[in-house]
């Protein structure tokens, strides 16, 4: 019975560990490998921090598995109370905080790349792409014209899409992200970006991914009965491409039902 | 003690033996009560009987075939037939293949279109789209045989009352009478369709409004409608599904209008207050024998036509003029019909375009009662307030492009007091009002006209600033 209860104990943290390994196999996992190069950094943090508690958990599995199979073994040592060692404190206290401090600073630059304006790449903050606003339960986005400028304010040529963002490939690019009524989360998962977006506050948002295709854009914050509806999509496409969808925008905006020289007869939908 | 607690396990075990929200499968579409309530309890029996039959109920919808409905059809033969199972192949060609392979075709009956069934209507217990194997529902008389074509209809109903009843239906209610669970926490409420009346088409209101057209509604479900609570279910919903929850929407539409009209017609001579009438019964009786159902078919055929008719080539107001040119000049000569007896925008949207003009502040009358409303303000024909569009902040529920903006000056907006100025107004003079209400919010930017020399701009408050 009492290699019983050794095994037992010893079933789980094994199951657990070959469930771990298996999920990547049954897709439960990252949707893929980043698209973005500061989303494979971020992935290379999960995976750091993911070898290092691996590592303790198997070492700290073990120490008890052995401590309970070399107790059960035991008949001649009786067990003794103890009001503790100050070295074993000391030690468990100081490890994890040394690792938790090595993770503090060593994350900071991946940080400092993701969120510090002043770090954001070279001509992104100057010329945001879009401004993307959450409201109950859809995603909003707003335009510059073609080769104009995002204002903060709405201005009377921008182009207004909803639940289809778009973005060149290869470029570093920006969006404002605002709230028109409670909290939501703009959530890429491609692209390994999470950020709240907060009624009353305009969020810098910055990516640059390296890989065309259309993925998938979620809230991640409940938000409403309605939350599950705010499932947009963001299209990353070649720059002339990106440039003609603006245009095309622009055409289907100022539609007045006639085709105008750069639609050619396009028909009434 | 004890004996509370036996009484609250008590009330538990019923709460249990009950369920919570009865037998689904017993759900009916709710009852038009405002205006039931009016007639003869028999008369209203019979209001429900012929809905009932026509229509059946959520989880049991009748496909009525006088209705331009797109019901959803598969074409297709029998590929062997072994007992009650039909193995079969669908005609790929087919223009509904979409949604066919989902489930819904299992409640749909299959019409025989050639062999010993031809013209007979086979009911279906269970439809397996893996194998394309259906088991009808009971002993076939003369079976079908390979070879034998047959048409499968009715699974856009099917697949559309799910599709409504997961993403619709909360706020638009299960009859879409626009009053779900979550209607009564909105501003503006959520679109009653029974009416008909749909405010955001690109079909005319002159000289008599015309229905939304299928791509109206899909432009809505579409694109939403900013400044309310419609959001946008795109890319969430693929083509398909938006096809088979449009054919629903107006399916419910039409079923809230004939119910609609059963009743008015019936009121007419059997009103509640008639009940003591000698003989009511008798007459009530005789009517529903005879001339009745030729009035439901007569009026299922007067709405079909409506519905139709919106889909007939040519019902969208399209402007004979390209627009003019957004110039300071037009916005200036569409400000002075804005704000002129011309088109009168100002009674209403008010001087400045903020949606408070004199209108706003005075009891108006109710365009089909002539009765003078309790509170002060514009209502809609679904009797609620409504408050006309403050321009200056850029929200365009009925979308945002200069020909939807001539639409809504050109048709009105269909259940509201904004009226359509077809009639009234010029193509000029609409486009000009369109290039104004497109600067309104941005007004503060718009380029200046060149003044007048005039008096005011020589006075010491203005200095000689030009």
């Amino acid at each position: 019975m009492r290699k019983f209860w050794c095994l037992f104990f010893m079933f789980w943290p094994i199951a657990a560990i070959v469930y771990s390994a298996m999920s990547p196999a049954y897709g439960w996992w990252f949707p893929g490998d980043s698209v973005t190069e500061l989303g494979q950094r971020i992935d290379n943090l999960f995976y750091l921090i993911l070898i290092i508690i691996t590592v303790v958990f198997i070492g700290t599995q073990m120490a008890l598995g052995y401590a309970l199979w070399k107790a059960a073994h035991n008949e001649d040592e009786k067990a003794h109370f103890s009001h503790g060692s100050h070295n074993l404190e000391v030690i468990w206290s100081v490890a994890p905080a040394v690792i938790l401090l090595f993770l503090a600073l060593y994350q900071m630059d991946v940080w400092r790349d993701f969120r510090v304006k002043a770090y954001f790449p070279e001509g992104t903050i100057e010329t945001p792409i879009a401004e993307v606003t959450a409201r109950q339960f859809e995603w909003r986005i707003r335009y510059p014209a073609p080769g104009k400028k995002l204002q903060p304010k709405p201005q009377p040529d921008d182009l207004y899409a909803v639940n289809e963002l778009r973005a060149p490939i290869g470029r570093a690019v920006m969006i404002q992200l605002r709230s028109e009524d409670v909290q939501h989360a703009f959530f890429l998962p491609h692209l390994r970006i999470k950020q709240d977006a907060i009624p009353g506050q305009i969020i810098p948002i910055w990516f640059k991914a390296e890989k065309k295709g259309i993925y998938e854009l979620l809230c991640a914050e409940l938000c409403g009965w309605g939350h599950y509806k705010m499932r947009a999509q963001l299209t990353v496409e070649r720059e002339v491409e990106f440039q003609d969808y603006l245009k095309k925008l622009q055409t289907d905006q100022n539609y007045d039902g006639f085709p105008t020289s750069d639609s050619v007869a396009k028909k009434e939908e | 003690m004890s004996v509370r607690w036996q009484s609250l396990i008590a009330v538990m075990l019923a709460g249990l033996l009950a369920g919570c929200g009865g037998d689904a499968s017993k759900a009916r579409f709710a009852e038009n009560s405002a205006l039931a309530k009016q007639l003869l309890p028999k008369a209203r029996k019979a209001v429900q009987k012929t809905l009932d039959e026509h229509f059946g109920a959520p989880l049991d919808s009748v496909a009525w075939l006088k209705l331009p409905v797109n019901y959803g059809k598969a074409e297709g033969t029998v590929k062997s037939v072994d007992g009650l199972k039909l193995s079969v192949e669908f005609n790929k060609e087919a223009s509904d293949v979409d949604g066919l392979t989902s489930p819904e075709l299992a409640r749909a009956g299959l019409l025989f279109t050639s062999g010993v069934s031809a013209g007979k209507q086979v009911l279906l217990a269970k439809f397996d789209p893996k194998t394309n194997v259906f088991e009808a529902l009971q002993t076939l008389d003369s079976p079908p045989a390979k070879d034998d074509t047959f048409v499968a209809a009715g699974h856009f109903l099917r697949h559309g009352r799910k599709l409504y009843a997961r993403h619709c239906q909360h706020c638009h209610g299960v009859s879409g009478d626009g009053d779900g669970t979550t209607a009564k926490y909105l501003n503006p409420r959520p679109r009653d369709y029974r009416l008909g009346v749909f405010k955001f088409t690109s079909t005319g209101s002159f000289p008599a409004p015309i229905k939304a057209t299928r791509d109206d509604l899909k432009r809505v479900i579409a694109l939403g409608i900013p400044g309310t609570y419609m959001p946008s279910f795109v890319p969430m919903l693929k083509e398909n599904e938006l096809t088979a929850i449009i054919e629903y929407v107006r399916w419910l539409a039409m079923r809230g209008e004939i119910e609609k009209g059963l009743i008015t017609e019936l009121k007419g001579e059997y009103s509640r207050d008639r009940s003591k009438d000698e003989g009511i019964d008798k007459s009530l009786e005789t009517y529903l024998g005879e001339a009745y159902p030729n009035f439901v078919n007569e009026i299922a055929g007067e709405v079909g036509e409506k519905w139709s008719g919106a889909e007939e080539e040519g019902t969208a107001i399209t402007p004979k003029k390209p627009r003019t040119q957004d110039t300071a000049e037009s916005r200036h000569r569409g400000k002075e019909l804005f704000l002129g007896n011309k088109a009168k925008c100002v009674n209403c949207h008010g001087p400045a375009g903020r949606g408070n003009g004199p209108m706003t502040e005075d009891f108006q009358k109710n365009p089909t009662t002539n009765e003078v409303y309790a509170e002060r303000g514009l209502f809609d024909v679904w009797d609620q307030p409504i408050k006309p569009r403050d321009l200056t902040r850029g929200i365009y529920r009925g979308g945002r492009r200069p020909i939807d903006i001539y639409r809504r000056i050109y048709v009105g907006i269909k259940g509201t007091p904004m009226p359509g100025n077809s009639q009234a107004l010029s193509e000029d003079e609409i486009w000009d009002l369109v290039n104004y209400a497109l600067s309104v919010p941005y007004d503060s930017q718009a380029p200046k006209l060149p003044k007048p020399h005039s008096v005011a701009e020589y006075s010491t408050e203005h200095g000689h600033a030009n």
